[in-house]
C-alpha cells in the first residue's frame, strides 16, 4: 500500500542512493606502465565515437577486427551533440567505455576533471610521436602530460575556384596577404557575373562559422579567449584583429560580394554553390570541396591556409582525439587499437573518408598522388590550431552561443561595437560558468 | 434553409481542402527527386516523380526502416500495455472498494497534471540507474506511464457504465476477476480498451522528447529522433527528399489505424470527456 | 488491510444506489482491487513521483557534469530571479500560448458545427478535420521545415505566384517570422481535437433544449449564443485548459523548426530548461526550473478551472 509514509521513504532512498555517486567521482586509473601494455590483450573493446566521424571509425573497426583474432572492437556510434552528456553519465554510472573518440574540443572538459588516463609513457613509445600534429595533441594535454592521442583532422583553408581566378586576373597567393588584398580579390572576382560570387559563409551555423573564421583570427597570434584553462576569460572588446575579422566580413556582406543566402545558411548544403563553380574564394574543408565533387571540378581548385590582417597562416585542427577514459576494463586492447588506427596505411587512406591524417609523415609520394589536394596541412601541420578551452561547445557551436550572435549582429546589423561588448560580457559569463 | 445548405457545402468544402492539401501534398514531394526539392521550382523538372527517397530511406545511411521498425515495436508495445493496465486499474477503481482507492486514485490523476518535460532531467539519472536508458523497453515503460493517467480515466468510466447487475449474475455462475474482464465484460469495455490502445500508440509514435533524451545508440533511434538526426544532417548533408518521405511514412500507420478504428475513437473520446 | 472489516458507508462521487457500502464484498473483494490498480499505481510512482522527489532534491544541488555533488541550499531557485533568459523564454512562451489558444477553440468550435449534424459527408469532413491531429506535430513539423525553405519551399512558391513576395522568405531565421508560422501550424494541426471534444458535447445536448427558442422564431446564432455554448460550458473549459497547458509545455515544434532560434527569440520555457539540462550541463539549476515549472502550470490550471467554473 502507498501510504504517505513509504513515499517519503522512496524520496529519501532516492537521494541517498544520488549522494552516493558523489562520494568519489574519480575512477581507478588503468596501468599503463604495466608490462605488455598494449600489447597481446584479448577480449573485446569497447569504443564509442561521434556519429560525424562514424563512416571512417566503421571502416577502422572492420579492418582491425579482420587484422587479428585476439580482440574484437565493438563500436558505438553516438550523436554529437548527446556525446558529451552520455559520457559524463557514464562516467558518473562508473560503467565507462574502453576508448572513446572524442570531438578533440571537447577533450579538456573531461581530462580537467582527471576522468581520462594519463597516456604520455605509452605515447612516449611511439617512434612517430614527434610527427603528430601538435594542435591536437594541445588540446589533450594538462600540466605536460598527455591524455589522449589526435586520430584523425579536419581542417579549414581556403580554396580558391582558379577557374575563376584565372579570368578575373586573380593571384591567390597575393589575395592571402592581407585583408585588403582579400577585399580586392573578391571584388575583381564578383565582377565576373550576377551569378557568380566572390565568397560563400555559413552565418546560421555556429560551428561551421567558427571552423572557417576563427584561424583568421589566430593567423595573428591572438584568440576570442585568454588565459589558461581554469582561469580564462573572453578577449573580444580591444582585440584588434577581432574588429578587423568582422569588419572584413561585413563588407563582404555590404558590397554584395557573397550570395544572399549567407544570412540564413545553416550549413545543411554547404559548398552547393561553390561546386557548382559559383564562388570564387570558398573557406571550408576537404570533405565539403573535394568529397563531394568529381574529378573535373578538382581539377579547378586550389587550397591555401587562412590568413589574417596582415598575412599570416593558420587553419582549424578539427577532429577527433582518442582517449581512454578512466576505469576502462580491456585499457591495453583500447592501446592496441589506437595504435592500429595510428599505423600509415590506415592514416594514408583518410582521405578517402573526407578527413585528413594527424601524422606529417603520411604525406609521401604516392599519398602526394592519389590526394593531392590533402597534403598543405601536412606540411604545415605546425600551424594548426584549436583553442583549448572546457566551454568551446557553448561558446562557439550553440546557435545561442555567444560566437554566432556577436557575427551577424556585427556583419548583418552593422552593430560591431555593440556586438563585441555583448560577446565579451557573454564569453566572460559562460567561461565562468565552467571553470566553477 | 438553403442558405444553410449552402453554407455547409461552401464552409465544408472549403475547410476540407484546407486541411487536405497540405497532407497531400506532403505526400507529392516525397516522390519528387531531391534535387528538386531543393531548388526553386522550374516547370520541366517539377513533374518528374520518382521512387527514390523511399529507396534512400531504406538502403541509406540512417538506417531509417531500422528507427521504423523500433518505432512499430514501441508503439505497439506501449498501446497493449496501457491498455491492459489502464483495463486493470480502471476496473479496480470503478468497482471496487478498498482504503487507499480515493488516495491511489488522486496520485494517478494528478500525475497527468505533471508535464513529464519537467521531471525529465531526474526521470533520465533514474532510468539510468536502473539501466533503462538506451533500451526501448525503457522508453515503452516511459510512454505507457505518460499515457496511463488518462487510460486509468477513460476506463474508469467506461467501467462504472456497465451496470452492477452484469456483474452479480456472472459472479453467481462462478466468475473469477480475469474470466469477468475478459468475457463478461469486454464487449462492453472493449471501445474504451480500444481508445485507449489507439491514443497511446499515436502518442508513442509520434513522441520525441523522450526518445531523443533517454536513447543515444544509434540502432536504437525511434522515427522521429531518426528524422531529426537527418534533417540535421547528422548522416551528411540534409536529405530534404529523405526527411519528407521519412514523415510521410511516419504518417501512415497513424492515418491507417484512425480511419479503420474511427468508431471506438470517436465514442471513446465522448465517453471520456462528456461524462467524465 | 482486510476484506472483513465493517467500516462505515464511504460516499463516492460517482456513487450508485447500489454502490457496496461497506470495504470490499463478496463480489469485489478489496484486496483484488487493490492487485488491479497496482500495477498502474506502481508506475506512476515509480516513473512520476520518484522523479519529482528526485528533482526537489537535485534542485538543491550543484549537480555538475563530472566531479562531487555539492548542496548548495536554495540557490538555484534565487538565481532564478535574476535569470534574463529565463524571463525571455517565460514571456515568450506566453505570448505564443495567448495568440494561440483563442484561434484553436474558435477554428476547433466552428468546425464542430459544421460536422455536428448527421448530414451527407459529414464523416468525411470530421476524419479530414482531425488528421493533422492524429499525424502528430513531430511529423507535421519536419514537412513544414521543407516548405519554409527560402526559393524552393512550398509556402514561398505560393506566395510568389501570388504576387505578395519574392519567395526569398527564410520565415525560419527570422524570430517573428517563424513564430507567426509555428502558430498557424499548430492551429491548423491541433483545432482537430478542440472540435471532437466539442462535437461530443454538442451531440449530448438534447433537442428539447432548442424547441422553445425555436417556437420563438431564434436564429441560428442566438440559438448558439444561448442555449449551446452555455451548455457547452465544461467541455469548452477543457478544451481551453488542455490547449492552454499544451501551449505552455510546447517544445516539439519549437525544437524541429527553428531549435529556439535565431539567437533565443524563438526558445519556449521547456526548450530552455532542456538546453540548461543537456547542453549547458547544469542539473542543479534545471531542475529548480522545472519545478518551478510545475507549479505554475498547476496554479495556472487551477485558476482557469476556478475562472471557467460553473456559475449556478
Amino acid at each position: 500500500m502507498l501510504t504517505r509514509r513509504k513515499f517519503l521513504g522512496l524520496t529519501a532512498a532516492a537521494s541517498a542512493a544520488a549522494a552516493v555517486p558523489g562520494c568519489s567521482s574519480v575512477l581507478p586509473e588503468p596501468d599503463v606502465q604495466a608490462a605488455g601494455f598494449g600489447q597481446d590483450a584479448t577480449g573485446t573493446v569497447q569504443v564509442w565515437c561521434r556519429a560525424a566521424t562514424q563512416t571512417g571509425l566503421t571502416d577502422l573497426v572492420k579492418k582491425f577486427n579482420a587484422s587479428q583474432d585476439r580482440l574484437t572492437v565493438e563500436l558505438t556510434p553516438v550523436l554529437d551533440a548527446q556525446y558529451v552528456t552520455k559520457l559524463a553519465t557514464a562516467i558518473r554510472g562508473r560503467s565507462v567505455p574502453d576508448l572513446v573518440d572524442i570531438d578533440d574540443i571537447n577533450s579538456m572538459l573531461f581530462i580537467y576533471r582527471d576522468a581520462f588516463t594519463d597516456l604520455t609513457e605509452p605515447l612516449q613509445s611511439l617512434d612517430f610521436r614527434d610527427k603528430l600534429s601538435p594542435g591536437h595533441l594541445r588540446l589533450a594535454t594538462k600540466d605536460d602530460r598527455a591524455f589522449g592521442v589526435p586520430y584523425l583532422a579536419d581542417n579549414s583553408m581556403f580554396w580558391f575556384n582558379t577557374e575563376l581566378c584565372d579570368r578575373a586576373e586573380v593571384d591567390p597567393d597575393e589575395a592571402i596577404k592581407s585583408f585588403d588584398n582579400l577585399i580586392d580579390a573578391a571584388r575583381k572576382l564578383r565582377k565576373l557575373g550576377d551569378d557568380i560570387y566572390a565568397w560563400s559563409f555559413p552565418a546560421n551555423s555556429p560551428g561551421a562559422l567558427g571552423f572557417v573564421v576563427q584561424p583568421m583570427i589566430w593567423a595573428a597570434d591572438t584568440d576570442l579567449i585568454k588565459g589558461p584553462v581554469g582561469a580564462q576569460s573572453g578577449d573580444i572588446v580591444g582585440n584588434d584583429v577581432v574588429q578587423q575579422m568582422l569588419e572584413l566580413h561585413r563588407q563582404l556582406w555590404v558590397d554584395g560580394l557573397v550570395p544572399r543566402a549567407n544570412f540564413s545558411d545553416d550549413a545543411s548544403r554547404w559548398g552547393s554553390d561553390f561546386r557548382a563553380g559559383k564562388i570564387g574564394i570558398f573557406p571550408s574543408n576537404y570533405a565539403v570541396v573535394v568529397s563531394s565533387s568529381d574529378e573535373a571540378f578538382q581539377k579547378k581548385v586550389a587550397p591555401k591556409l587562412l590568413s589574417g590582417p596582415n598575412g599570416g597562416a593558420a587553419f582549424f585542427d578539427g577532429g577527433d582525439n582518442m582517449c581512454i577514459p578512466r576505469g576502462a576494463q580491456n585499457a591495453s586492447g583500447a592501446w592496441e587499437f589506437v595504435r592500429f588506427a595510428l599505423d600509415l596505411p590506415q592514416q594514408i587512406d583518410l582521405p578517402a573518408g573526407g578527413y585528413t591524417p594527424v601524422r606529417s609523415d603520411a604525406a609521401t609520394p604516392e599519398f602526394a598522388k592519389k590526394f593531392p589536394l590533402a597534403t598543405l596541412p601536412l606540411e604545415r601541420i605546425s600551424e594548426g590550431y584549436a583553442p583549448t578551452t572546457l566551454s568551446y561547445n557553448l561558446l562557439y557551436n550553440q546557435p545561442d552561443g555567444p560566437w554566432l550572435q556577436m557575427f551577424r549582429r556585427a556583419v548583418f546589423d552593422g552593430e560591431l561595437e555593440a556586438a563585441m561588448t555583448e560577446a565579451q560580457s557573454n564569453f566572460d559569463r559562460i567561461l565562468a560558468q565552467g571553470q566553477a | 434553409m438553403k442558405l444553410k445548405n449552402i453554407l455547409y457545402v461552401v464552409g465544408g468544402g472549403g475547410a476540407f481542402l484546407v486541411f487536405a492539401i497540405p497532407l497531400l501534398w506532403a505526400l507529392f514531394r516525397s516522390i519528387q527527386p531531391n534535387d528538386v526539392i531543393v531548388a526553386a521550382p522550374d516547370r520541366s523538372t517539377f513533374f518528374q516523380l520518382t521512387w527514390d527517397n523511399f529507396r534512400t530511406l531504406i538502403e541509406g545511411p540512417g538506417n531509417l526502416m531500422r528507427a521504423v521498425g523500433n518505432s512499430l515495436v514501441v508503439a505497439v508495445s506501449t498501446a497493449v500495455l496501457t491498455a491492459v493496465l489502464a483495463t486493470f486499474a480502471g476496473y479496480g477503481f470503478a468497482r471496487f472498494r478498498f482504503r487507499s482507492g480515493p488516495l491511489l486514485f488522486a496520485l494517478v490523476v494528478v500525475s497527468m497534471m505533471i508535464p513529464f518535460q519537467a521531471i525529465l532531467t531526474p526521470l533520465y539519472l533514474e532510468m539510468n540507474v536502473l539501466r533503462l536508458t538506451d533500451s526501448l523497453l525503457g522508453l515503452v515503460l516511459f510512454y505507457t506511464t505518460v499515457n496511463l493517467p488518462f487510460g486509468v480515466f477513460v476506463m474508469r468510466n467506461s467501467f462504472s457504465s456497465v451496470p452492477v447487475e452484469l456483474e452479480d449474475s456472472a459472479h453467481v455462475d462462478g466468475c473469477g476477476t480475469l474470466r469477468m474482464i475478459g468475457s463478461v465484460l469486454r464487449p462492453l469495455v472493449t471501445p474504451g480498451a480500444a481508445t485507449v490502445a489507439l491514443y497511446a500508440f499515436l502518442a508513442a509514435w509520434t513522441e520525441f522528447l523522450g526518445a531523443l533524451t533517454f536513447l543515444t545508440k544509434d540502432e536504437l533511434y525511434t522515427l522521429p529522433v531518426a528524422l531529426v538526426n537527418v534533417q540535421a544532417g547528422a548522416y551528411g548533408e540534409v536529405n530534404f527528399g529523405s526527411l519528407v518521405a521519412g514523415s510521410v511514412i511516419a504518417m501512415i500507420p497513424c492515418i491507417v489505424l484512425y480511419v479503420g478504428l474511427q468508431r471506438f475513437y470517436v465514442t471513446g473520446l465522448a465517453t471520456g470527456a462528456v461524462k467524465g | 488491510m482486510s476484506t472483513r472489516t465493517e467500516a462505515k458507508p464511504r460516499v463516492e462521487p460517482s456513487a450508485r444506489p447500489r454502490a457496496v457500502g461497506r470495504r470490499g464484498s463478496l463480489t469485489h473483494p478489496a484486496r483484488t482491487g487493490l492487485l488491479l490498480v497496482t500495477p498502474a499505481v506502481l508506475f506512476v510512482a515509480v516513473f512520476v513521483l520518484v522523479p519529482l522527489g528526485f528533482a526537489l532534491v537535485i534542485s538543491l544541488t550543484n549537480w555538475p557534469l563530472i566531479g562531487t555533488v555539492e548542496f548548495s541550499g536554495v540557490k538555484n531557485y534565487t538565481a532564478i530571479v535574476s535569470d534574463a533568459a529565463f524571463a525571455k523564454s517565460v514571456l515568450y512562451t506566453l505570448l505564443y500560448t495567448v495568440i494561440v489558444t483563442g484561434p484553436i477553440l474558435v477554428l476547433g468550435y466552428a468546425l464542430a458545427v459544421l460536422v455536428r449534424r448527421k448530414r451527407r459527408g459529414a464523416t468525411l469532413l470530421r476524419t479530414m478535420f482531425f488528421l493533422p491531429f492524429v499525424v502528430g506535430l513531430s511529423t507535421l513539423s519536419f514537412v513544414t521545415v521543407l516548405e519554409a525553405q527560402p526559393d524552393s519551399g512550398a509556402i514561398n512558391i505560393v506566395l510568389r505566384s501570388l504576387g505578395i513576395t519574392d519567395g526569398t522568405t527564410a520565415w525560419l531565421v527570422d524570430g517573428p517570422l517563424a513564430t507567426g508560422l509555428i502558430c498557424v501550424l499548430v492551429i491548423w494541426g491541433v483545432s482537430g481535437l478542440t472540435m471532437m471534444l466539442l462535437m461530443a458535447g454538442m451531440q449530448a445536448i438534447p433537442r428539447e433544449f432548442y424547441e422553445s427558442s425555436e417556437l420563438d422564431g431564434a436564429g441560428w446564432w442566438r440559438q448558439e449564443w444561448e442555449i449551446t455554448i452555455p451548455v457547452l460550458r465544461p467541455t469548452i473549459a477543457m478544451s481551453v485548459i488542455i490547449s492552454v497547458v499544451g501551449s505552455l509545455l510546447a517544445f516539439t515544434q519549437f525544437y524541429i523548426l527553428t531549435r529556439g532560434g535565431p539567437g533565443t527569440d524563438t526558445t519556449t520555457v521547456v526548450q530552455y530548461i532542456y538546453n540548461r539540462a543537456f547542453v549547458q550541463l547544469q542539473l542543479g539549476a534545471a531542475t529548480a526550473l522545472s519545478i518551478v515549472l510545475v507549479v505554475v502550470v498547476g496554479l495556472v490550471t487551477a485558476a482557469q478551472f476556478w475562472l471557467l467554473r460553473e456559475k449556478d
